[in-house]
């Protein structure tokens, strides 16, 4: 309905539409990609394509969030191939915190940076994974969606996503131990060096 | 249930629909009895609670607003301009369409008011029944330009101050009409047609003549 009153130009049915979905889009794109800039891009360009051509759409093969997450993942996919093993969680938003990452708490400065530290290891561990076990892991683990939800949003067998999702547990646990344990062999490092 | 298999279907089996109650017992099993596998479980338990924390950090983030200027930017552009443009086509053609309208209806009017001008001033001259008008020849008079008097010959009962707003007029009548403006008339000539110019009030009616020179001399 608002996609037709959009296509009719109606702007405020568009905009009605667009802040329906962009906020789990950008968040996919966002996880996915690890960069605000390629995420807003692409969130962009996903509700452009359906600007110019609504009609791409068909509401017969499925609701229009499946459409746009379709698009979005592609366009996503598209930017991860482009860039392979981009990880841009140096970026810094205007409150310093890295890609965005707001940890919402009353505990102090310290305990927040140490969180937000820990919060980055482990985004920079997602991003490491390949991109088809990144994006498992992302759909089930992040966004909390069934293993069916996400074998139908990424068009395979549930089977499938068992399996990527199989790796990507193993390759992203292996990442963790080995990011946690780089601070800490780091500092031991250090002690050592000044004792002697 | 091997550790492969938990590992492969096990680890996440409470949120894997697709399992039977079997299957779950078996992994329940398993992990119960295998110290590699329970802390693999430890491990995972782990690790997802540090994916919690990141799924939270960026769970309140959307697009920046200017995302959205952008593309109602390009709404506005994509689909208002063309309904501008179409706006602007339709009232300039309505614009063509009201002066072509406009003009065939000036024309029409100046056409009806020319023939009513002509019908006036064909009519003028006779509109004093009984007099030189009536014998006024077909040709239409014509408003003169001379407004010296001078020459003119009062008719009887005319002052010379009643004259201030009329109007001359260039008139051909045959000289035997002159007699009714109380002029004398050669009898003999009184069917040749002259041109006398003819002053006519404000009511019509003929104040004043100018014979044309040769009959003055």
């Amino acid at each position: 309905m608002l996609l037709r009153r959009a296509g009719k130009g109606d702007e405020d049915a568009f905009a009605l539409l667009y802040r329906r979905h962009q906020g789990a889009l950008y968040r996919f794109a966002l996880r996915m990609s690890g960069n605000a800039w390629a995420a807003e891009e692409i969130v962009q360009d996903v509700f452009m394509t359906l600007m110019r051509d609504p009609k791409k759409y068909d509401a017969a093969r499925g609701t229009l969030g499946g459409f746009l997450y379709g698009v979005t993942r592609n366009r996503v996919l598209k930017h991860l191939e482009r860039l392979p093993r981009e990880v841009s969680l140096e970026e810094k938003t205007e409150n310093g915190a890295a890609a965005g990452i707001v940890l919402q708490d009353a505990s102090t400065p310290a305990v927040q940076a140490e969180k937000r530290e820990r919060v980055e290891l482990v985004w920079a561990a997602v991003l490491d994974l390949p991109a088809e076990f990144r994006e498992a892991v992302v759909l089930c683990e992040l966004e909390e969606r069934s293993y069916e939800e996400a074998a139908q949003m990424i068009g395979c067998p549930i089977g499938t996503i068992r399996s990527r999702l199989h790796r990507g547990r193993a390759l992203l646990m292996a990442r963790l131990e080995m990011l946690r344990d780089a601070p800490r062999r780091a500092g031991l490092t250090r002690k050592a060096g000044a004792a002697k | 249930m091997t550790c492969d298999e938990f590992e492969a279907i096990g680890l996440d089996a409470e949120r894997d629909a697709s399992l039977t109650e079997t299957q779950r017992a078996e992994a329940a099993a398993h992990v119960a009895s295998c110290t590699r596998c329970s802390a693999l479980r430890v491990s995972w338990e782990a690790a997802r609670i540090e994916l919690r924390s990141l799924a939270v950090a960026t769970a309140g983030m959307n697009a920046p607003a200017r995302v959205e200027m952008r593309l109602r930017q390009q709404f506005g552009t994509q689909y208002n301009t063309p309904r501008v443009r179409r706006t602007a086509v339709v009232a300039a053609w309505a614009l063509a369409a009201a002066a072509v309208v406009v003009g065939a209806v000036s024309w029409v009017n100046w056409r009806n008011s020319q023939r009513a001008n002509l019908t006036d001033k064909s009519n003028s001259p006779v509109a004093n029944p009984g007099t030189a008008e009536q014998n006024a020849a077909p040709d239409s008079p014509t408003l003169m330009a001379d407004n010296e008097l001078s020459d003119f010959t009062f008719l009887p009962g005319v002052l010379p101050t009643d004259t201030d707003d009329a109007t001359i007029l260039e008139v051909r009548i045959q000289r035997g009409a002159l007699g009714a403006l109380g002029l004398p008339v050669n009898e003999d000539r009184a069917a040749e047609w002259i041109q006398v110019d003819l002053l006519v009030g404000n009511d019509g009616l003929p104040q004043a003549v100018r014979l044309p020179n040769e009959m003055r001399e």
